[in-house]
C-alpha cells in the first residue's frame, strides 16, 4: 500500500529505475522535481527529450553521438588502423582522458553473459568484424577486467586473430604512483603474471 | 598471533561489550544460550569474513537493531593490526588499520584462526561440500589469492552452468563454450594445484597427530580426491590439459544435464582410518579423535607456512573428549592463544585456569572472574 498519491508514486517509481538510485533517493528526487517551478520542470523534460532525439549510435563504431559518423570516426588526425574495443560509450571517455590513444573505437554495448542471456549475437561484434577490411592493423581489447569482460575479449580475439589482425589485451596490475607495499596480493600476482621484459 | 581486544556492538545478544584477553588462555563459561559461542564466532568472523554457522550476515545483528560492529586488535610480532567490521543489514564494510578494503580477499590472512566445535564431525559425516569448506577456509587464510581464485571460479561456473542450461535453444551462446572452458580450466587448475599442495602437508601432520593421540594404534590418512584426474598434481599445465580433456569428453552430457560435471566444485577428501573409509567404518569416538587430529594438523600447517601460530577457538569441545584426548589437546595449546567455551569450568584443567583469564557469560554480559 502506497503512502503517496498515484502521480507521485509513479514518478518515484520511474526514478527508481535509474542506475544507482534506491527508493529513498528516488523519493528525494521526485519531491525535488515537484517543488521546482513549472518552467524549470518543462525545461528539464524538454532537455531530456531533446538529448534523446538528437543522439544516436555512430553507424561505424557504435559510440553515442549527435553526428553520424561520430567526431572520432570522421577525424582525419586519428589512426584508423587501430581499433580499441570497449563495452560502453562511457569507456571511450575514460580512454580519451589519457590523451595517449590516437586510434579509433568500437563499442560493444555489453559483454557476453549467459546468466543474463547475452550471447555474441546480442552485442555489437558483427559490426566489429565488418570493419576488419584489411586496413586494420591492430585490435585492442579494452573490455572490463571481470569474468564477463575477459570472456568477451577472449571470444573476439579468437574471431579476429585468424583474419591476420594483431589482437592485444590491455594490461592489469599495480596502479601508477602507488606504493608497491600497499598493492594487494591479488593485483600484485596478476601484475607479476603480465610482466614485461625491459 | 595474539588477539588483544575485542569490541562488539549489537552483535547477536551483545549490546556493547569490550573484552581484553590473555595472551594464553581465555575461558568463557556459563549456562546454555547465554552467548559464549557468539564471542568466538565474532573472532572467527574477523579471520574468515563469515560466520562458521550463520549463512546470512543478517542473522548476526542483534534482534531489534539495524547494524552490528566488531572491532578486534591483533598483535602479530612487530606487525599490529586492527580489524573493524560493520554491517547495516545491506552492506558489509571492513577496515584494516582504519583503511577500508575493497574486496573480501584483502581481509584474508590478517588474523589466522582455527575453529573447532562438535559440529566439525560433519567434516567426516556430511557430504563433500563440508570437506571442501574445511579445505577452503584454511587455505584462504593462508593464501588470499586462493580465495580470490575461488570466488572467480564460482563466477565462471555460474555463467557456464547458465550457458549449458540455455544451450539447446541458443546456438550463439553455445559458440562461446570454449571461452568459458578456457577460463574454468585456467582458474580451476590453480585451485587444484593449491589444494593438492595443502592436502599433502595436511596429510603429514594429520598422521603425526593421530599417531600420538592413539599411541600408534591407528593410522589416519587424509587424501585429496580431485574430480579432475591428472597424473601429477604439481604441474599446472598438465592439470589444465586434463581439465580440458575431461570437459571435452563430458560436453554432450553436460549440455543434456545443463550443469558442469567436473572441476574443483566436485572435489572431495578421502579420509581413511587404517585403510578404511572412516565415515562408514569409524566409531563415533574414532571419528571425534580423527577430527581433532585434523584440526590440530591445520594449526601445524599454518605455522609451517607462515612461521606463526594461529589462534585456536574451541567451542564446547571439552565435554566431548575423554581425559586422554583433553590432555593431548592441552599439550598442543602450548604457545597458542586459545579461546575456550564450556558450560562446566571443572572440565578445564587447573593449569589452564591459572594461566589465563576466566570470563563468566550470563545473558549478554561478560564479567571477568
Amino acid at each position: 500500500m502506497s503512502f503517496f498519491s498515484a502521480p507521485i508514486a509513479k514518478l518515484i517509481e520511474e526514478f527508481e529505475k535509474f542506475p544507482g538510485i534506491g527508493h529513498k533517493t528516488a523519493q528525494r528526487l521526485a519531491f525535488y522535481v515537484l517543488e521546482m517551478p513549472v518552467g524549470r520542470v518543462e525545461n528539464l523534460a524538454k532537455t531530456i527529450l531533446e538529448a534523446k532525439q538528437k543522439t544516436k549510435y555512430c553507424s561505424i563504431c557504435g559510440n553515442m553521438t549527435d553526428l553520424d559518423p561520430c567526431a572520432i570516426c570522421s577525424s582525419s588526425t586519428r589512426d584508423h588502423s587501430v581499433i580499441c574495443v570497449v563495452e560502453d560509450s562511457r569507456d571511450i571517455i575514460a580512454m580519451e582522458r589519457t590523451r595517449e590513444y590516437k586510434g579509433v573505437y568500437h563499442v560493444l554495448h555489453g559483454a557476453i553473459s549467459p546468466m543474463e542471456g547475452i550471447g555474441p549475437n546480442d552485442i555489437n561484434i558483427k559490426g566489429l568484424l565488418s570493419r576488419l577490411n584489411g586496413n586494420i592493423k591492430e585490435v585492442i581489447m579494452a573490455t572490463n577486467p571481470n569474468i564477463e569482460g575477459e570472456a568477451t575479449a577472449m571470444y573476439i580475439s579468437k574471431l579476429v586473430k585468424p583474419l591476420g589482425v594483431k589482437t592485444s589485451r590491455i594490461a592489469h596490475g599495480v596502479p601508477v604512483g602507488g606504493d608497491l607495499e600497499y598493492a594487494d596480493e591479488v593485483t600484485l600476482s596478476k601484475a607479476l603474471e603480465g610482466r614485461k621484459e625491459i | 598471533m595474539i588477539v588483544k581486544q575485542l569490541k562488539l556492538v549489537n552483535y547477536r545478544n551483545y549490546s556493547d561489550i569490550e573484552l581484553n584477553f590473555s595472551d594464553k588462555y581465555n575461558v568463557f563459561y556459563g549456562d546454555n544460550a547465554q552467548g559464549k559461542t557468539n564471542i568466538i564466532e565474532s573472532v572467527f568472523f574477523c579471520a574468515s569474513g563469515r560466520s562458521h554457522r550463520a549463512s546470512r550476515d543478517n542473522e548476526l545483528v542483534k534482534i531489534g537493531e539495524n547494524n552490528f560492529y566488531i572491532k578486534i586488535e591483533i598483535e602479530n610480532g612487530d606487525y599490529d593490526c586492527t580489524i573493524e567490521i560493520g554491517y547495516d543489514r545491506k552492506n558489509k564494510k571492513i577496515k584494516i588499520n582504519q583503511n577500508p578494503i575493497r574486496k573480501l580477499a584483502d581481509l584474508m590472512g590478517h588474523l589466522k584462526a582455527v575453529f573447532f566445535s562438535p559440529e566439525d564431525l560433519s567434516i567426516l559425516k556430511a557430504g563433500p561440500s563440508e570437506r571442501r569448506r574445511f579445505i577452503d577456509i584454511t587455505l584462504s587464510q593462508l593464501k588470499p589469492v586462493y580465495f580470490y581464485n575461488l570466488q572467480q571460479y564460482y563466477k565462471v561456473l555460474a555463467q557456464r552452468n547458465n550457458l549449458l542450461k540455455k544451450a539447446q535453444g541458443r546456438k550463439d551462446l553455445l559458440d562461446t563454450l570454449d571461452i568459458w572452458n578456457e577460463n574454468l580450466a585456467t582458474i580451476g587448475s590453480n585451485i587444484i594445484l593449491e589444494r593438492n599442495k595443502f592436502i599433502n602437508t595436511l596429510y603429514h601432520y594429520t598422521m603425526e597427530n593421530h599417531e600420538k593421540l592413539t599411541n600408534r594404534h591407528e593410522k589416519l590418512e587424509v587424501r585429496y580426491s580431485p574430480s579432475i584426474k591428472a597424473g601429477e598434481y604439481n604441474d599446472l599445465n598438465d592439470i589444465k590439459k586434463q581439465f580440458h580433456k575431461q570437459l571435452e569428453k563430458l560436453k554432450n552430457s553436460e549440455i543434456l544435464s545443463g550443469v558442469t560435471l567436473c572441476g574443483p566444485q566436485r572435489d572431495d577428501l578421502d579420509i581413511l582410518l587404517n585403510g578404511n573409509n572412516i565415515k562408514i567404518y569409524g566409531s563415533q569416538g574414532q571419528q571425534r579423535t580423527a577430527v581433532l587430529s585434523m584440526k590440530l594438523a591445520t594449526i601445524d600447517v599454518i605455522e609451517k607456512e607462515t612461521g606463526k601460530k594461529p589462534i585456536l577457538l574451541l567451542d564446547d569441545v571439552m565435554s566431548e573428549l575423554d581425559e586422554k584426548r583433553r590432555r593431548y589437546l592441552y599439550e598442543n595449546m602450548d604457545n597458542v592463544q586459545t579461546f575456550i567455551t564450556t558450560t562446566d569450568r571443572n572440565l578445564v584443567e587447573d593449569s589452564v585456569l591459572a594461566n589465563g583469564k576466566i570470563f563468566r557469560v550470563e545473558n549478554g554480559t561478560v564479567t571477568e572472574d
